[in-house]
């Protein structure tokens, strides 16, 4: 790091490098920190997480008892320790709570005064931060899987819905009606997100085992369907054509540039895709268990020098370089299935929900105290805490 | 080293105790103490013991690890890094991957890892992020009191629900069918007791109407302690008295007045000699006649006259009345009818709707159901209970139940009829007149003057009948009283004999005619078998011409006519069947009474019983008590077999003499092979001796049927036998068309 630091100040390096370098060892070195906790509000299991993207300071969950709570995630307080406190949650208390699970929430991209949750009751809610209000309700004919704010957009402000019917609607919140509806799938719609590069073009992932790509401005049809076997026809027997997975899709993620986009299916499969031609790039991950019914919400890094993505794996949560495929280590935390993971870009935190109702928050683990210089002898006073000291006794015939 | 550190794993592991054995742990512990690695190298071994499907493995497994645990940081680390697999291989978390038995280790182990993991969290819960995540998740999510001694996990009570589950589902189901079926018997059990309630009425008085007496004493006393209004007290008595004698008199039929009246044992008091007959006798007129005594008014005129005309000193008299619980109803034939109704209602009461009335309270009691149909239930029940106390109470002597065989009308039968009873004339209805030798067995008492009095008049026929001529004549006008009954029929008697008597007459005189040809008959029929009906009794000494005749008809064709045809046909055989009988002769079955009683290796004496060749010991011959034969060839016999079964195996092979070369020794010479099965099984050496065998549990007999017909071999041969008889239909039948498609 001093080396690196020192060729950024000599300008021997491009500017970015000292940066992407301290971000991707961070990232490498995540752990469950003692220091950090979040505090426990839900009493069940935590279907999704959101960070909102303007300061990554607030975070969203939403529990599949209905209940939303937003944390302060910043650590003003000076201390190692920290524990993220609850601002405020709408709890079953709450006139407006949603009924049933909530399955998604979002930040609206730009601000912090808004933010939308859908949930299994059917309907989407957009609520107003402050006053902690519903500001409007879209009601569905179908329970609602997943819904999705485009990040980038600045001409429209729609949010793309999947819900149980096949068909994808959109909602426009300027107008409060839901405008569009996007035909082309023929099962439930479980994950549903807007390209971050171009502002039109929509993903969706189906239980059909489709995964297709849209241009909203295109009533007629969807942009491509994404095919696991890239046309070859020998390959792919007649049923398994224009599939991205053999089974349902329940997870989508579009890398920071837009220009991959990462699937997951009940195949236990992960796939690479080129967002841009549709073609698949052949990544092996190896097995990505997922035994989610519903949609699962996976995370990928920002600004490291091999991206990496975050999946749910069962209880565990596998970190795995997203252009080749290894798999970096196993986050071991959760004693019940992972729901969701969401990644915060500015200090390269993660946070994951599970079943068990905890959200656990993975922090880069502070670098080594020890400089090679220090003597071996000042080495027992480092361990603060005596609960990591062993308790040999000291005669040798105890043991 | 690591070798050792394995062998002490194993050893500790394995032992199947309670508790570690301290040496080894110590030496555990000094070898972990002195590197990471050890400890790394420790971890691992426990881990794989702890994955091991044995609980008592598991258990002792975990115990080194709370020891490890305790001590060093790096196995803290390690552990905890792994700590989901560690809760759901020692706690069990996970519902689809329970513990492994046996069970009550299991729970040994569930509770000492709780406990431990409450230890470990206070102590280190804060230093160890997984370890208080892992504390807190089973707090929380698995609903484990960490006060609960029980220590249930969420999993196991999961699995208890569904099973409760599953029984609710069952007792509703049963509920619902019991309740119905109560709906449709509660009817018919109502109608039951109050059939049996009637016939009860019928037999005896309500007991009810007895507390009436009962309160008698007590008004008895309070005359004598009221002597300032001496005459009120017994003229309610006196009201009392015939008003219930009275009633019991009018409501009773006559069939109840063979009840031995409710025996009242007069006790005086002091030495007053209290004859009570007199009154009794006072009352009883009253009931009957028309003497007032009911007045409620009686003067003291009256009063003091009433004194005089019984012979009274005072009226200070207390009357304790006992009545006595045991009623006794004799059958006769005038409630015949009513007692068998009784008893067949007693008989369904207590054969059929007693036992369903108890299942369906025990159904909803276990079921939990506390509401109207429990009640209800229960009051059938209690309804039931007391018809049935009742019953028992009134104690029916019975007489002897005769089944009437229900004869043809044919002459013959009617002579067996006499034969076979005694001279009996029918009885029903009244008979006026009873001698007196006969008088026992209506179930009267003797007609004796003398006691009449003694025996309540107001009950029986016959003290009715020794009334005074002039009381009689009064009853006679009563209409509701049996004397009047009586005399209806002594009118009608002499008009028309009832049939029975003059059918018994003429019976008795076709009797005496011939009493030898009689007792002549009667021999012969002792002797005679008896056989069922057949054709040939149908036929018996008639001669059938035309049995066994086949008769052909000619052939009314016009023109196409058979060959010369015997119109008529003998066949011999048809002609026999009539008067034959086939008589199968199958002998009789006589139980094995010998035992084989050959000797057997343990000392005792085959058991067997049966009837030629016991499977083991061959023919069975007699034995005395030692087991050796009687007869001297077959000792003989034995002698040689046995001497020829040692010759077959060479003397120095002595199974005892092997044995114990092959311990000192050490070397297998083959002693148990030669020594039959049972040795072989046990030869086999047990890993580890000291742990429960989880096999020999599973080792059921159940299991074993299972091992033997789920068995491949069996399986196919059944297949094959089953194919075969479907081939053999398809053979048979293939032109019809179910069996021709399959």
């Amino acid at each position: 790091m001093l080396g690196l630091m020192a060729a950024r100040q000599a300008g021997l390096d491009d500017p970015a490098r000292l940066r992407r370098a301290e971000r991707t060892r961070r990232v490498l070195s995540l752990e469950l920190n003692k220091d950090r906790d979040v505090e426990r509000i839900h009493g069940s299991g935590i279907n999704t997480l959101d960070i909102e993207p303007v300061e990554g300071r607030y975070m969203l969950s939403g529990g599949s008892d209905g209940v939303i709570v937003l944390y302060d995630l910043e650590n003003l307080s000076r201390k190692p320790s920290y524990t993220c406190k609850a601002f405020f949650s709408v709890g079953r208390s709450h006139p407006d709570v949603h009924k049933f699970s909530v399955e998604t929430v979002q930040w609206y991209p730009h601000d912090t005064g808004i933010f939308t949750s859908s949930s299994f009751d059917k309907t989407l809610k957009i609520w107003d931060t402050n006053t902690l209000q519903p500001a409007d309700i879209f009601h569905f004919e179908g329970t609602v899987y997943s819904h999705h704010m485009s990040p980038v957009a600045t001409k429209h402000c729609l949010i793309a819905v999947g819900t149980k019917s096949p068909k994808v609607q959109l909602c426009d919140l300027k107008s409060g009606s839901s405008s569009h509806i996007l035909q082309g799938h023929r099962q439930e719609v479980l994950a549903v997100s807007w390209s971050p590069r171009h502002e039109y073009v929509l993903a969706t992932g189906s239980a059909d085992g489709r995964v297709k790509l849209w241009d909203v401005r295109r009533a007629s049809g969807c942009l491509s369907t994404l095919d696991q076997y890239n046309g070859e026809k020998s390959k792919a027997s007649s049923e398994t054509a224009n599939t991205a997975h053999n089974g349902r899709v329940n997870g989508l993620c579009y890398t920071n540039d837009g220009l991959h986009l990462l699937t997951i299916g009940t195949d236990d499969r992960m796939r690479l895709w080129n967002s841009s031609t549709g073609e698949n790039t052949l990544v092996n991950y190896g097995k990505v268990c997922n035994e989610s019914r519903k949609g699962l919400k996976f995370a990928i890094s920002c600004g490291c020098n091999p991206e990496f993505v975050f999946v749910p794996y069962g209880s565990t949560i596998a970190v795995y370089t997203v252009f080749t495929g290894e798999l970096i280590t196993m986050l071991r935390g959760h004693y019940s299935t992972v729901n969701c993971c969401v990644f915060q870009p500015h200090f390269q935190e993660l946070y994951s929900g599970s079943k068990d109702c905890n959200i656990l928050a993975w922090i880069p683990a502070p670098r080594e105290p020890v400089p090679d210089d220090i003597s071996e002898k000042s080495l027992p006073q480092q361990c603060v805490n005596p609960a990591y000291e062993d308790a040999w006794s000291s005669s040798d015939d105890e043991g | 080293m690591d070798q050792r550190l394995a062998e002490l794993v194993e050893e500790l592991t394995t032992s199947g105790e309670p508790r570690l054995e301290p040496g080894r742990m110590k030496e555990l512990k000094k070898i972990c103490k002195s590197s990471e690695e050890q400890v790394s190298q420790a971890h691992h071994l426990l881990l794989t013991r702890l994955r091991e499907e044995h609980a008592e493995m598991r258990f002792s497994a975990f115990q080194v690890v709370q020891e490890l645990f305790a001590r060093s940081h790096h196995f803290r680390t390690l552990l905890i890094a792994n700590f989901q697999e560690f809760l759901e291989l020692t706690v069990g978390i996970d519902h689809e991957q329970p513990l492994p038995p046996p069970k009550e280790v299991a729970q040994k182990l569930r509770r000492a890892a709780i406990k431990a993991v409450q230890e470990w969290h206070e102590k280190y819960g804060e230093a160890y992020k997984q370890l208080s995540l892992g504390y807190h998740f089973l707090k929380q999510n698995k609903k484990v009191d960490f006060q609960d001694v029980h220590a249930r996990t969420v999993a196991e009570r999961r699995r208890e629900e569904e099973k409760q589950k599953r029984l609710e589902n069952i007792y509703k189901e049963k509920v619902k069918r019991a309740e119905k079926e109560m709906e449709e018997m509660s009817q018919e059990i109502a109608d039951t007791l109050t059939e049996m309630e009637n016939c009860f009425q019928l037999l005896m008085p309500d007991p009810f109407n007895f507390g009436v007496n009962e309160i008698d004493p007590e008004l008895s006393k309070q005359t004598s302690a009221n002597e300032a209004r001496p005459a009120s007290p017994l003229s309610s008595q006196g009201e009392l008295y015939p008003s219930s004698l009275g009633c019991m008199d009018d409501e009773q039929p006559c069939c109840s007045k063979d009840i031995l009246p409710v025996s009242q044992c007069v006790a005086a008091d002091g030495n007053k000699e209290v004859d009570e007959k007199p009154e009794q006798e006072e009352l009883d007129g009253g009931t009957g006649s028309d003497i007032p005594f009911s007045g409620p008014a009686l003067d003291d005129d009256d009063y003091q006259t009433f004194v005089r005309n019984h012979g009274l000193v005072s009226h200070k008299y207390t009357l304790d009345l006992e009545i006595s619980t045991d009623i006794k109803v004799q059958e006769n034939e005038d409630n015949t009818a009513i007692i068998n109704s009784v008893m067949d209602a007693h008989k369904l009461l207590r054969n059929k709707f007693w036992p369903s009335v108890q299942s369906w309270i025990q159904l909803l009691t276990r079921a939990g159901i506390n509401d109207d149909r429990l009640r209800c239930a229960i009051e059938l029940k209690n309804k039931l209970e007391t018809a049935m106390k009742k019953y028992k109470e009134i104690d029916i002597s019975f007489k002897a139940r005769k089944r009437k065989v229900m004869k043809a009308s044919d002459e013959d039968d009617d002579d067996e009829d006499e034969d076979e009873f005694v001279e009996v004339p029918e009885k029903e209805g009244y008979e006026p007149h009873i001698p007196d030798h006969l008088r026992k067995e209506y179930g009267l008492e003797p007609q004796s003057p003398s006691k009449a009095p003694v025996a309540k008049a107001s009950m029986g026929a016959a003290p009715l009948r020794s009334r005074p001529p002039l009381k009689g004549s009064e009853d006679e006008l009563d209409p509701t009283c049996a004397a009047a009954t009586l005399k209806l029929l002594r009118d009608k008697l002499p008009k028309l004999p009832s049939p029975h008597t003059s059918e018994s007459a003429t019976s008795e005189t076709a009797n005496l005619e011939d009493p030898d040809s009689k007792r002549r008959k009667l021999e012969e029929r002792a002797k005679a078998p008896l056989m069922p009906f057949g054709l040939d009794l149908h036929y018996w000494g008639e001669d059938q011409p035309s049995a066994g005749k086949i008769l052909k008809f000619t052939s009314e064709h016009r023109f196409w006519a058979p060959s010369e045809v015997e119109e008529e046909v003998e066949n011999k055989e048809i002609t026999e069947m009539l008067k034959t009988r086939y008589i199968t002769f199958a002998g009789k079955f006589e139980p094995v009474k010998h035992k084989c009683r050959a000797p057997m290796p343990d000392g005792r004496l085959c058991e067997r019983q049966d009837r030629i060749k016991c499977p083991f010991h061959g023919k069975i011959i007699p034995r005395d008590d030692s087991g050796i034969p009687v007869n001297a060839e077959d000792r003989a016999r034995e002698e040689k077999m046995k001497f020829e079964k040692q010759a077959a195996q060479p003397e120095w092979r002595d199974p005892e003499f092997m044995r114990e070369v092959e311990a000192a020794t050490g070397l297998d010479l083959g002693s148990s092979k030669s020594n039959g099965k049972g040795q072989k099984k046990k030869g086999k050496k047990q890993k580890y001796p000291n742990l429960t065998d989880l096999k020999q549990q599973a080792n059921t007999s159940r299991s074993r049927l299972e091992k033997k017909v789920f068995n491949k071999g069996a399986m196919k041969r059944v297949m094959k036998a089953m194919n075969r008889v479907d081939q053999r239909k398809h053979e048979k039948f293939a032109n019809q068309f179910n069996y021709a498609l399959n």
